[in-house]
């Protein structure tokens, strides 16, 4: 049953203020940063003209604006807030605090590199910073996903053998203000399939006490907290799964826990994810046409790892490479040893490579994609694997000698 | 408005066998705050010795709890207060089930950490009430100075040494006036030794929406460097030497709920307390204490 | 190697003890190791110390569950079930407690299997110091019974106070009631206790959040903590002096003075850490401090 549905030419950032506004959301704590602005922004409007029944505060920071979430939260509303970045960095320690109350808010994270330098355009240190912190985590490649991907948030966050908060993150400038049509699906199919939320866990009122986020002294009722905690994020794997199906039965389009693009026959493997996984699909798209047999597989539900269909994923294929949109100053790509993880008790493994790519929302060209194609056969021809590498061109590389000169570093 | 020490409530909203210290100030001012609040409250609480009021699997509270960090428990409240009245206005939650909600951090975090949350929370006009328990240091790392610290205390980081015989060289942030310069309905001074002024500024406040504030001078025997017994002794010495004024801002007016007749010298406060010992042992710093007593001549001019 | 675990309450000095002891052992040579364990609780709650001592480099670190000797410096400790002092103690273990009771009377009492050995130090601190801080005393204890040096001791606690106070007159006195503790005890053979309770490894089993959030939903449940524990002094009530006049019950941080029937106040003892406020501040004088013995 598909209902009525109109779509639209919609930003990123639009996109997830409509799935805020279609999943009932009873409260909104804000503060603004670039690239996210936008979505409180379109927020704050509805609510003001009366075209959603929330509550919207612009708080002084994001260190507050993500306890004021989590505490409405822990008092039993429907919440909402969104951040990217520098705010993130912020509002830190509270990423843990409030996942460690159990408590089930959607977070919106429009990706931005981090200071320093201070820059504007996307990558993925940011949101995978957060990755240890109890959080859900969906990153998505299109609008369309963005808003999708709101509500399929509270649906796993919400669910009771769940019950942590979840972040959807995109990223910016690429998805955040970019239109793309989207279809906006029609709310009252969304609340069928997202019912309000009536917590038993955490709550206040007169009638029952109870005391929420209190200290424990002891490793051993700490380890139990905690371990709880990452039970119950992996239990959103299979969880995941049934609701994927009842999205997908319900507004026609289904998201796995991670995408495969042509990788059915594919030998060699590109990982990637969010939206620069698009351009990773024309450069397998074209190296299909040159007859090479790569695919591509788009990481999208990042906690908890889907080690299993990962490692489903990649089986018998001869290489695969990830590009990492993040550096582990001192270490390389994040996402590289996590997969590297997920493969190394495998007996017939892919050959893994690491490369550095698409830093600061920098581009990554034909010819970049082209090498990593020809380092994965290389190494599989060769059986030596290259050392982790940047993407980077000699043309970046000259425009950058220009910019030193000029900065009296020539 | 409340008389006599005989006519506070007897019904206690806060169970012994917490873990504070034994004679902590801070607790008995919290006592009585909570007396005078009744049982329908959440205490959002920040980093703090208090912190340790509530350890799983305990409570002392008749009412809720909720401990967020060090930085941002008037945003809690923020969150607490707003998702209560949605759930109200939504029908979700009888108005019977509402809660007052109340912000308890010591004074690291509401000098200093905490500023920047307080303020907006006070500019937001949050309706809310703040307690904090001022024991002129973070106490709960082990007496480090803190904004609160007044001039002459020792504490962990301004030991009395050869280069620096008086301890903490700066002085206390007037937290008083920064409040009141957001003008709060509602603001108030109060001591553990003085319950019946305590119990008479929250009549006062009851029932005004927005902010109702509230500083505790809490003796803290373990940084203070004091005997237990004698916690409501130096509160008490404290407001008799004039260094802690008793007062309330209601809409920033000031006014001072007890002007004692006569002032006792601040030597008779400080001389017997830890904390202070260095500016009469072994030499005496007669212009420090002096310059302690001006400052409370200047104030009461 | 040598395992002493010392429980005190918060400001009694247990940490200092520790270090004493492991700081003696330090200076006749040995490796030592000496750490307190920090709890939520201040000033008056149980907490423990301990000190490792072996000819050999120490591969251990962190709580020792399994002490060859245990200092138990408040006898009230031993009725504590959070504190739980004989936790992990063999029968080849010692146990010294500070008490007014004989070492039988205690191992009857408290069914204790292992040695005991006895001394009222709290006595000795009044009386030399002036004050109810144990450290050193307790220190000096644990260095008789593990066998060190006098004169290891006395440099030990030195060294530990000047850490802590300036005043040469308390160091002396410490010393001096070190010393006395030192010598009022036998010195006794240990054997290091080895034994090892085996636990299984198992599966943590999931619960939901409804369990397994960091929440309470029993409210007011601390009286169960029975802080009644950390008095070294009790207040006492003299109703014939009394006025009824309130000023205890409004001043008792913890509240634990209630009103009787007759409308006198008394205290919840379970719970009255004995602070002392109540008596300090009675205008009547009619309430007295009573030295704490753990009368049974
Ligand atoms: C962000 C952060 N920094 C530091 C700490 C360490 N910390 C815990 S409690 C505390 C002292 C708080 O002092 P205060 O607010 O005066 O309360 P008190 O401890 O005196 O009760 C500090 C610094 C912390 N919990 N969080
Ligand atoms: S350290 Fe001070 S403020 Fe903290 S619990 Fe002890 S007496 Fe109270
Ligand atoms: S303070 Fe003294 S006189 Fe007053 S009620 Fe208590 S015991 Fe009686
Ligand atoms: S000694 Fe007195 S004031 Fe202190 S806890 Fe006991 S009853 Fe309360």
């Amino acid at each position: 049953m598909l209902g009525k549905m109109t779509k639209q030419m919609l930003t990123g950032n639009a996109s997830i203020a409509w799935g805020v506004r279609l999943s009932d959301v009873d409260y909104i704590p804000a503060y603004p940063v670039t690239p996210q602005t936008e979505i409180i922004e379109s927020l704050s409007k509805w609510i003001r003209e009366g075209q959603m029944d929330a509550g919207f505060v612009t708080m002084d920071s994001e260190h507050s604006m993500i306890t004021a979430a989590g505490a409405a939260s822990a008092t039993g509303v429907r919440v909402f807030t969104a951040t990217s970045s520098q705010g993130l960095m912020y509002g830190f320690e509270m990423l843990y605090t409030v996942s460690g109350w159990r408590v089930p808010f959607v977070m919106a994270n429009v990706s931005r590199g981090l200071s320093s330098p201070i820059t504007l355009e996307p990558d993925h240190n940011d949101i995978l910073a957060a990755r240890d912190t109890g959080f859900l985590q969906i990153h998505c490649e299109t609008c369309q996903e963005a808003l999708d991907s709101i509500l399929i948030a509270y649906r796993l966050a919400e669910d009771k053998s769940v019950l942590l908060p979840a972040i959807v993150n995109m990223d910016g400038f690429y998805l955040s203000f970019t239109r793309e049509p989207v279809e906006i699906p029609n709310k009252e199919i969304v609340r069928e399939f997202l019912p309000p939320y009536k917590p038993t866990h955490a709550f206040f009122r007169a009638s029952q006490p109870m005391a929420q986020g209190v200290a424990v002294l002891g490793g051993h009722i700490y380890s139990y907290f905690k371990y709880q905690m990452h039970m119950a994020n992996n239990n959103a794997l299979s969880i995941y799964k049934e609701v994927s199906e009842e999205f997908k039965e319900t507004f026609g389009r289904g998201y796995g826990t991670v995408e495969g693009y042509m990788l059915d026959d594919a030998e060699y493997v590109l990982i990637m994810s969010n939206s620069f996984s698009a351009m990773g699909k024309a450069a397998v798209k074209r190296a299909r046409e040159k007859g090479l047999r790569i695919g591509l597989l788009r990481l999208r539900l990042l906690r908890p790892f889907p080690e299993e269909d990962i490692r489903e994923a990649l089986k018998g294929r001869k290489a695969s490479a990830v590009i990492d949109q993040n550096i582990s100053v001192g270490k390389g790509g994040i996402l590289y040893s996590e997969i590297a993880g997920v493969l190394y008790n495998e007996k017939q493994r892919p050959l893994l490579l690491s490369f550095i790519g698409g830093l600061g929302g920098k581009n990554i060209s034909d010819a970049e994609f082209d090498f990593i194609f020809d380092a994965m056969m290389n190494a599989y021809s060769t059986g030596n694997v290259p050392q982790p590498a940047l993407l980077y061109t000699e043309a970046e590389l000259e425009e950058m000698e220009r910019l030193k000169r000029v900065a009296g570093k020539g | 408005m409340i008389k006599s020490i005989k006519d506070l409530t007897f019904e206690e909203q806060m169970l012994p066998g917490t873990p504070a210290c034994a004679g902590c100030g801070g607790l008995l001012a919290l006592r009585h705050c909570l007396k005078a609040l009744g049982e329908k409250t959440v205490i959002v609480n920040a980093a703090g010795c208090f912190t340790l009021l509530c350890v799983y699997p305990f409570t002392p509270f008749k009412s809720s709890w909720l401990y967020t960090a060090m930085a941002c428990a008037p945003a809690g409240a923020q969150g607490v207060r707003d998702a209560l009245n949605i759930l109200i206005k939504k029908g979700r939650l009888d108005e019977k089930e509402d809660l007052k909600v109340v912000v308890l951090t010591g004074d690291g975090a509401a000098y200093d950490m905490g500023l920047s949350s307080t303020s907006g929370a006070i500019y937001r006009n949050l309706d809310f009430y703040y307690i904090c328990y001022d024991n002129e240091a973070y106490g709960n790392t082990g007496f480090q100075s803190s904004g609160a610290t007044p001039f002459g205390s020792k504490t962990g980081t301004t030991l009395p040494a050869e280069l620096n015989p008086l301890g903490s060289e700066l002085s206390k942030k007037d937290l008083f006036e920064i409040w009141r310069s957001h003008k709060p309905p509602y603001l108030a001074t109060i001591s553990p030794s003085h319950p019946v002024d305590i119990a008479n500024k929250f009549k006062k406040c009851e029932g005004i929406k927005g902010p109702k504030l509230f500083i505790a001078h809490s003796p803290c025997p373990p940084g203070w460097a004091t005997e237990p017994r004698l916690s409501a002794k130096f509160a008490k010495l404290a407001v008799e030497t004039g260094i802690w004024p008793l007062k309330e801002a209601l809409y920033g007016e000031v006014k001072h709920t007890l002007i004692p007749k006569k002032f006792k010298p601040v030597e008779e406060y400080l001389s017997e307390q830890g904390r202070f010992a260095h500016l009469f042992k072994p030499i005496r710093q007669e212009e420090a204490i002096k310059n302690i007593q001006e400052r409370v001549n200047r104030y009461w001019k | 190697m040598l395992k002493v675990r010392f429980h005190g309450r918060g400001g009694q000095g247990a940490k200092i003890a520790s270090r004493v002891l492991g700081t003696a052992a330090f200076l006749e040579g040995y490796y030592a190791q000496d750490f307190p364990l920090y709890g939520a609780e201040r000033r008056g709650a149980p907490i423990a110390a301990f000190t490792r001592i072996s000819k050999e480099p120490i591969l251990e670190r962190g709580v020792i569950s399994e002490p060859d000797v245990i200092v138990v410096m408040d006898e009230t400790l031993l009725d504590d079930p959070l504190a739980n002092p004989l936790s992990g103690l063999g029968k080849e273990g010692l146990v010294f407690i500070n008490t007014t009771h004989k070492a039988e009377d205690i191992k009857k009492r408290y069914r204790i299997d292992a040695n005991v050995l006895t001394l009222d130090i709290t006595k000795i601190s009044l009386d030399i110091l002036g004050k109810p801080i144990l450290s050193a005393l307790a220190g000096g204890a644990a260095s008789k019974i593990v066998r060190l040096k006098e004169t290891s001791l006395k440099e030990a606690v030195t060294r530990e106070l000047s850490d802590i106070t300036h005043e040469k007159g308390l160091i002396e006195k410490n010393i001096e009631a070190s010393i006395y503790c030192f010598n009022a005890l036998p010195s006794v053979l240990i054997k290091s206790n080895a034994s090892h309770k085996k636990s299984d490894v198992i599966t943590m089993p999931f619960e939901a959040a409804d369990i397994s959030s960091p929440s309470v939903t029993i409210p007011a449940n601390t009286p169960l903590k029975k802080t009644g524990n950390w008095r070294i002094f009790k207040p006492v009530w003299d109703y014939e002096l009394c006025t009824k006049c309130m000023t205890c019950v409004m001043r008792c941080p913890d509240g634990c003075i209630r009103v009787n029937e007759e409308g006198f106040p008394y205290s919840d003892y379970e719970n009255c850490k004995g602070c002392m406020i109540c008596a300090e501040e009675c205008p009547a004088k009619a309430i007295r401090k009573e030295r704490e013995v753990h009368a049974w």
